[in-house]
């Protein structure tokens, strides 16, 4: 498979001030494929959202490099930057926020192709009513304005908008999670559609397992800036190799009474450390059940344990043991 | 079983400048003694209003309770003052809130924050307030219990500040505790250690939970029954196995059926429900579903449907389960 985007070692630091860090994204290092889909979960504040907006260029990355079919963007380079902007484009969380309540729904979604000068005027416009209507919504809607919808409209147009431009690569930054549950698969529908529609290559930031699973191709699964396990989404949750992969896992409620009540309680004690300037280690280290004292000291880097499988952690092997003999140095 | 509370319906309207919102349109449920109830439905469907209502948390006006009766432990709920309410809350039925943090008073220590309802009701000294206030945080499983009491709420994660919201709901030990969306605002993993809280909470002092939320996992996980609301409105009700294996209304399979598992296949399409929940300035005039409903007749936009019987303790408004209605037809 083609590979469309190629993150290098990727890091991202915010500076607080007074000797602070805040390592957001830490030596983040994958690729994204041509037409698939790679979902990104992990908990609030894990970087997710961070990764997805260097993906995008909308931070350039502290350190490491972002490769578009194989050669560097330099985000800090207008023209590079301009260029990478017509190829992804992004769909945000909140539907509410993501749109300029005073501009109509149709200067909205038109606006991206004024900047890259796509088309006349004219074109625009029919083009504008074409997206309304592939998104499934009415093409009298381009003169409303945004408040006029309500929020899984409102998502509607924040898809129609990233469609406008025929980007290659769209970052979906948690594009369901404030919508209710009825209007939410209506949404995952509509994405799916689009994605065999055009060839679209999604990366797909979320927080609700039971959905990455789904829309998904690969998982890549984060914690505290670090990608700690990335593979196929079957393999993820058939050989779960991460120790917190598994009590992420474990902890999704399942809608069914019986096999709720049948559950191993495999929850987890504590709290997600602080991501200012972080300790040494893994960064699970102290949650983590089988921690040992290399885990406190040394960083793990990713091994490639399965064909494909990618886990940060010092002591796991193939078949999901744990020991300290399978740290190598 | 005692009976600790039943609502009959209960009709709350908020009155804005734009009309009248019915947001709660004639609601009848019961909770028994150490019984957890599930609330489920989509935002805007009355769950909440309908539980803050038991405690008259909702200002009135604009709100405004048009009809109905709420019978608490033997008190009249509709009937009482607010000087009546303010023995009641806290001493009988407490919340816990979705968002810890702007329920917490950021200016007052937690010690003093989780104790202000035994001085209120029980009348305790400071020095008992305190031993009291690090044995409840020590209930709910915060570490150093003896240095957090002195601390702000700013100093607390969020799994933490839920964890101290419970103890305080738990001070007086009320009859009735009513979670309004408790986990919505924490991440799986947090998550699940506040759901096994609840657990042992309602298993040890044996109080009844009113569960609010819109995640079908969390109630699986917690309720013994559960009331699917829609447009203010109950259209189903329960035990949580007759909701989740039988469920019997179009709102609540569609609900369930919306919802990816993890055997989910990537290739399947999911049931989504076309449209959106109907507006409460103007409800419909028959069933609320019926816009939506793929099963939708002409006599469904027409009349309500009343809460017909599907099995002992186990109702559903909807035409179809009338006694006529043809049974062969049910094909698909």
């Amino acid at each position: 498979m083609e590979k469309l985007i190629t993150l290098d070692h990727i890091s991202k630091y915010f500076y607080l001030g007074g000797r602070q860090t805040l390592v957001a994204v830490n030596d983040v290092s994958l690729d994204i494929y041509k037409g698939e889909t790679l979902g990104v979960v992990g908990e609030s504040g894990c970087g997710k959202s961070t990764l997805g907006r260097v993906v995008m260029g909308i931070y350039h990355p502290t350190k490491g490099k972002l490769c578009y079919r194989g050669k560097e963007v330099n985000l800090k380079h207008t023209g590079d930057r301009y260029r990478y902007s017509e190829k992804a484009q992004i769909i945000f969380q909140d539907p509410y926020a993501s749109l300029d309540p005073r501009m109509t729904v149709g200067t909205i979604i038109a606006e991206g192709m004024e900047i890259h000068k796509l088309y006349d005027r004219e074109k625009r416009q029919q083009r504008v009513y074409e997206l309304l209507e592939t998104v499934g919504l009415n093409r009298e809607h381009a003169n409303r304005f945004p408040h006029e919808f309500s929020g899984g409209q409102r998502q509607r147009i924040g898809i129609a908008r990233a469609l406008a431009i025929n980007p290659e690569f769209i970052v979906c930054d948690e594009p369901i999670s404030a919508l209710d549950v009825s209007i939410q698969s209506q949404i995952i529908n509509l994405l799916k559609d689009l994605q065999k529609k055009f060839g679209l290559t999604y990366m797909f930031i979320a927080h609700d397992l039971n959905i990455v699973k789904y829309i998904s191709n690969r998982i890549a699964v984060m914690y505290l800036g670090n990608l700690v396990e990335l593979a196929d989404s079957d393999e993820v949750y058939a050989h779960t190799l991460h120790p917190y992969s598994r009590a992420l896992l474990a902890a999704v409620p399942i809608p069914d009474p019986d096999r709720e009540a049948h559950k191993k309680a495999a929850v987890i004690k504590g709290d997600v450390p602080s991501p200012i300037n972080p300790k040494p280690g893994c960064p699970f280290a102290n949650r983590c059940p089988y921690a040992k004292d290399v885990c406190r000291s040394v960083s793990p880097k990713p091994r490639e344990l399965r064909p494909g499988h990618l886990v940060s952690c010092h002591l796991v092997d193939a078949d999901g043991n744990y020991s300290e003999a399978n740290y190598k140095g | 079983m005692e009976r600790i509370l039943d609502i009959k319906d209960l009709e709350v309207s908020f009155d804005t400048y734009a009309g009248e919102v019915h947001a709660v349109r004639g609601v009848s449920l019961h909770v028994d003694a150490g019984e957890a109830l599930a609330i489920v439905g989509e935002s805007g469907c009355g769950k909440s209003v309908t539980a803050q209502t038991v405690m008259k948390l909702n200002p009135m006006p604009p709100a405004r309770i048009k009809g109905g009766k709420i019978d608490l432990c033997g008190r009249d709920i509709v009937a009482a003052g607010e000087k009546e309410m303010r023995g009641i809350r806290g001493q009988l039925v407490s919340m816990i809130f979705q968002d810890p943090m702007t329920c917490l008073n950021p200016t007052k220590k937690i010690g003093k924050q989780l104790t202000e309802t035994l001085r209120k009701h029980k009348h305790l000294s400071r020095k008992q307030c305190r031993a009291e206030a690090v044995r409840l945080l020590k209930a709910v499983q915060i570490p150093n219990a003896e240095q957090r009491v002195d601390e702000y709420p700013h100093e607390f994660s969020g799994g933490m500040r839920q964890r101290a919201m419970i103890a305080m709901a738990l001070s007086c030990n009320p009859k009735l505790l009513i979670a309004d969306e408790p986990t919505t605002a924490l991440d799986v993993t947090i998550q699940a250690q506040i759901m096994e809280l609840m657990q042992e909470i309602r298993d040890k002092t044996g109080t009844s939970i009113i569960l609010i939320t819109h995640d079908l996992g969390v109630v699986a996980n917690l309720a013994d029954r559960v009331a699917v609301m829609y447009a203010g409105k109950i259209v189903e009700e329960g035990t949580a196995r007759d909701i989740f294996y039988r469920a019997a209304h179009p709102y609540t399979t569609a609900l369930l059926r919306s919802l990816p598992t993890v055997e989910t296949a990537r290739n399947e399409e999911l049931v989504s429900i076309p449209g959106t929940p109907p507006d409460l300035y103007a409800p419909p005039e028959g069933c609320a579903f019926a816009s939506r409903c793929r099963h939708c007749m002409k006599l469904c936009r027409h009349r309500q449907p009343p809460q017909f019987t599907v099995a002992q303790g186990h109702t559903a408004a909807c035409w179809r389960l009338h006694p006529d209605f043809p049974r062969e037809k049910e094909g698909n």
